[in-house]
């Protein structure tokens, strides 16, 4: 097939050999790449037994087809695998520069098992691929990691690295590209130091690839690309940054405040939003590799406990993870934490949210001075926090090693009512959208994601938002955000829609800029697909319906599908207060629209013909029961 | 138009919005961070159906019809739909997404008044009333 490369790169870190996989082209045509296709290539060569960091466990990174095209919106790729963090089925999505370098160099991805016996980096230079031995990188900083990578082959090389939290198996450390884009969900930067693999260096000689159709791509991309350019919504958010609308975000009710506890606080909403970033201490915008949107900030602080030098910038979640979330209004702050977490290689959603679950047990007396080794954890005391961040990185005294598990295991060890006020969904912490004010339709979401409470599984948060008009598959609704009304019926298109957008590696916010048709035209002038829209949307929703098949192999079931009490409990304050969330009614009524079990949570046998899922499904069904919190558990005590 | 009688009510309508948004201390404040010239053009509805809002350099002018200057933002859309608008009665971003309202310029500043729509409806509602137009009213 045109636009894809066709094959992969698999790497045993055990043997230390590399050699080519090619898979089906069936795969690309019903997976289509990045999320999907690593979920399908995981059925074909993974192991349900294996548990996440074990050497068998696989981490696949993928590309979708528009990797490599000079798109606003499309370098970014996913890379998948047994989470350590949920101990089931997780993918993530980064940006920046690697994934067009991987596609040019004749890779649709990389798939790595094993593990090495010593600290390691993979070599990649067009299709020649090799590791080495590096024991002088163990421990180094993410941002040390490449400047040494790129200082010994080149600035041209593109870095894939973890830091110390991913070498120290910490449950939600991230994998950075050149120390700005994260892998940051699920904790695949401790798969990756599972397996001694400190970095991936990567150069491609050629800067192009082929596709079907070379004309009508070029127009579509000159057309998509002009339209980004000119977009009112994505105009702020160059000028602003991702967090441009956290100011409206706090009055809607959607931006969380200490733990989720509040959803409302006018004197943070000014301090921390996108435009204060940007008169304070933003010194450049950066953007990844083709993209005009330029969403990405670079900051520099020069005074004061958060002084820090010209580097990345945070963005929305963080801002909210490491602002709001801990009680803090203090902007300075949150750069400086989101620089430690990038440096350690720490996911700055499920760090900043473990650390708000830790203060708010120590406020409650779950946590005492013991625990905490004489720590006094406080709302908004943000010299504490940052100094926490390395302890957690380095799993060093009780509170490091505690907190270094994630908020849902540490509520676990520490018993009495702390799992009471985790925030999260299937094991994942949640994000920085409070569902009570950024939407109800996005507590569906986040319970029906296959990777957790992720806002970025599916469009709904936009959808909600307004930002969705998709009149040629029936998506008209005009949604009112607090409200359970038609978010089901508007799930039904998010997940499909999410589901492509996820495995054609695109980003959200460029996303909304494209049209219907343009997306299936762009499939086929990419990679020939040949599709109509409704081939495209059956694709959709034939994703959805694998991830959910593996997430059933680890044991997932209807159940499962749900999210902490803290997210549907009346908000007390601010816009949403007093308002119910009719969860488990949005949830019936979105199993029956996807004709999904109400005990397994699995599809029925007709939409598995449907959507040409026999063969998956017979890999992954077999009798397997729902497995209960006894084999989570274990997945989830660490294997080192 | 299903609020209005001719292009010059809307016009009438929104300058008095805007005379009475100068008067309130937080919608003053907030009018002047947005530190933009701004043109709300509602000519599909009549050649003379527009206003704009000059909101530059700590000072708040309100005048009929295109600035002089050239606009930092303008804002196209129906009286009709601008009468939801302030009404706080229409989701800016979807009305955008619809194409309801077609921007041109930097929206930057506009963003900084979003939280305060909902105290810029109250004080259009009260408007509305002092000019006896309480039947155009939104309920």
């Amino acid at each position: 097939m045109k636009g894809y490369s066709g094959r992969f790169l698999k790497v045993d870190l055990t043997s230390g050999s590399t050699s080519f996989y090619e898979p089906d082209h069936d795969y690309y045509q019903r997976f289509v790449g990045g999320a999907g296709l690593a979920a399908r290539i995981f059925l074909e060569h993974g192991d349900f037994e294996a548990l996440p960091l074990a050497p068998e466990a696989l981490l696949i990174f993928s590309l979708g087809p528009f990797a490599g095209l000079h798109l606003s919106g499309a370098s970014r790729f996913s890379a998948a695998a047994r989470s350590p963090l949920t101990g089931h089925w997780a993918d993530s999505s980064c940006g920046g520069n690697f994934a067009p370098e991987l596609r040019y160099a004749g890779f649709d991805g990389i798939i790595v098992s094993g593990a090495a016996d010593s600290p390691s980096i993979l070599i990649i230079k067009d299709l020649e691929a090799k590791i080495e031995s590096c024991p002088e990188l163990w421990g180094q900083g993410v941002e040390s990691t490449t400047s040494i990578l790129k200082e010994r082959f080149g600035q041209s090389f593109k870095i894939l690295a973890i830091g110390p939290a991913g070498e120290n198996l910490v449950k939600f450390s991230c994998i950075m590209n050149d120390g700005h884009s994260a892998f940051g969900r699920t904790g695949l930067g401790a798969v990756m130091g599972s397996k001694k693999l400190k970095a991936i260096v990567l150069k491609a000689s050629k800067k192009t690839f082929d596709v079907q159709d070379p004309e009508n791509c070029k127009r579509l991309v000159s057309d998509l690309n002009n339209r980004t350019k000119e977009s009112v919504t994505l105009g702020v958010m160059r000028e602003n940054g991702t967090a441009a609308n956290l100011e409206g975000g706090v009055h809607l009710g959607d931006v969380p405040i200490r733990n989720f506890t509040s959803n409302f606080w006018e004197e943070m909403a000014e301090a921390l939003t996108g435009s204060t970033l940007s008169e304070t201490f933003l010194v450049r915008r950066a953007n990844c590799a083709f993209c005009n949107v330029a969403c990405k900030r670079i900051v520099q602080i020069d005074d004061g406990p958060y002084a820090i030098s010209r580097g990345p910038g945070p963005e929305y979640e963080t801002i909210a993870a490491f602002g709001s979330l801990l009680g803090s209004k203090d902007l300075a702050a949150t750069c400086k934490a989101g620089r430690v977490c990038n440096d350690l290689g720490m996911d700055t959603i499920s760090c900043g949210s473990t650390i708000a679950w830790a203060i708010e047990a120590f406020e409650k007396g779950d946590l005492g001075l013991t625990d905490t080794e004489d720590l006094t954890l406080t709302w908004g005391e943000m010299t504490t926090v940052i100094d926490l961040i390395p302890l957690i990185a380095h799993r060093k005294g009780k509170l490091g090693r505690l907190l270094a598990e994630g908020s849902v295991s540490a509520a676990k060890r520490t018993g009495g009512d702390s799992a009471s006020y985790t925030v999260h969904a299937k094991g994942l912490e949640a994000p920085m959208h409070d569902p009570r004010g950024g939407g109800h339709g996005l507590a569906l979401t986040y319970a029906i994601s296959h990777r957790g409470a992720c806002h970025v599984f599916s469009p709904m948060l936009f959808m909600e938002m307004g930002a969705c008009y998709y009149p040629e598959i029936g998506f008209d609704l005009e949604l009112e955000p607090m409200s359970s009304d038609n978010k089901p019926e508007a799930a039904v298109v998010a997940v499909a829609l999410g589901a492509l957008e996820n495995s054609a590696c695109m980003c959200q916010f460029a996303d909304r800029e494209i049209t219907i048709p343009e997306w299936v035209e762009l499939f086929n002038c990419v990679a020939g697909m040949n599709w109509n829209i409704e081939d495209m949307m059956k694709t959709g929703r034939r994703i959805f319906y694998l991830q959910r098949l593996v997430n059933h192999g680890f044991g997932v079931c209807a159940k499962d599908d749900a999210v902490s009490s803290r997210l549907l409990a009346p908000a007390t304050d601010g816009a949403p207060e007093g308002i119910e969330i009719n969860f488990e009614e949005m949830k019936r009524r979105f199993y029956e629209l996807m004709d999904l079990d109400p005990i397994s949570g699995m599809p029925s046998a007709q939409v598995i013909l449907d959507h040409d899922l026999a063969t998956e499904t017979a890999g992954v069904m077999g009798d397997l029961p729902c497995r209960g919190q006894e084999f989570f558990d274990q997945a989830l005590s660490r294997s080192d | 138009m299903e609020f209005w009688k001719d292009e010059t009510e809307p016009i009438k309508a929104f300058l008095a919005l805007f005379e009475n948004a100068k008067k309130d201390p937080e919608l003053s404040e907030g009018l002047k961070k947005v530190n933009q010239l701004i043109w709300f053009d509602y000519s599909e509805d009549g050649p003379n159906c527009s206003f704009h809002v000059d909101c530059r350099n700590g000072e708040i002018k309100v005048g009929v019809g295109k600035p002089e200057d050239q606009p930092d933002l303008t804002m196209s859309l129906s009286a009709d739909d601008a009468h939801r608008s302030w009404s706080n009665k229409l989701n800016p971003v979807m009305a955008i997404t619809r194409k309801k309202i077609r921007v041109k310029g930097s929206a930057t500043g506009l963003l900084k008044l979003a939280p305060k729509l909902k105290r810029v409806a109250s004080i259009y509602g009260d408007t509305l009333r002092e000019m006896g137009w309480e039947n155009k009213i939104i309920a």
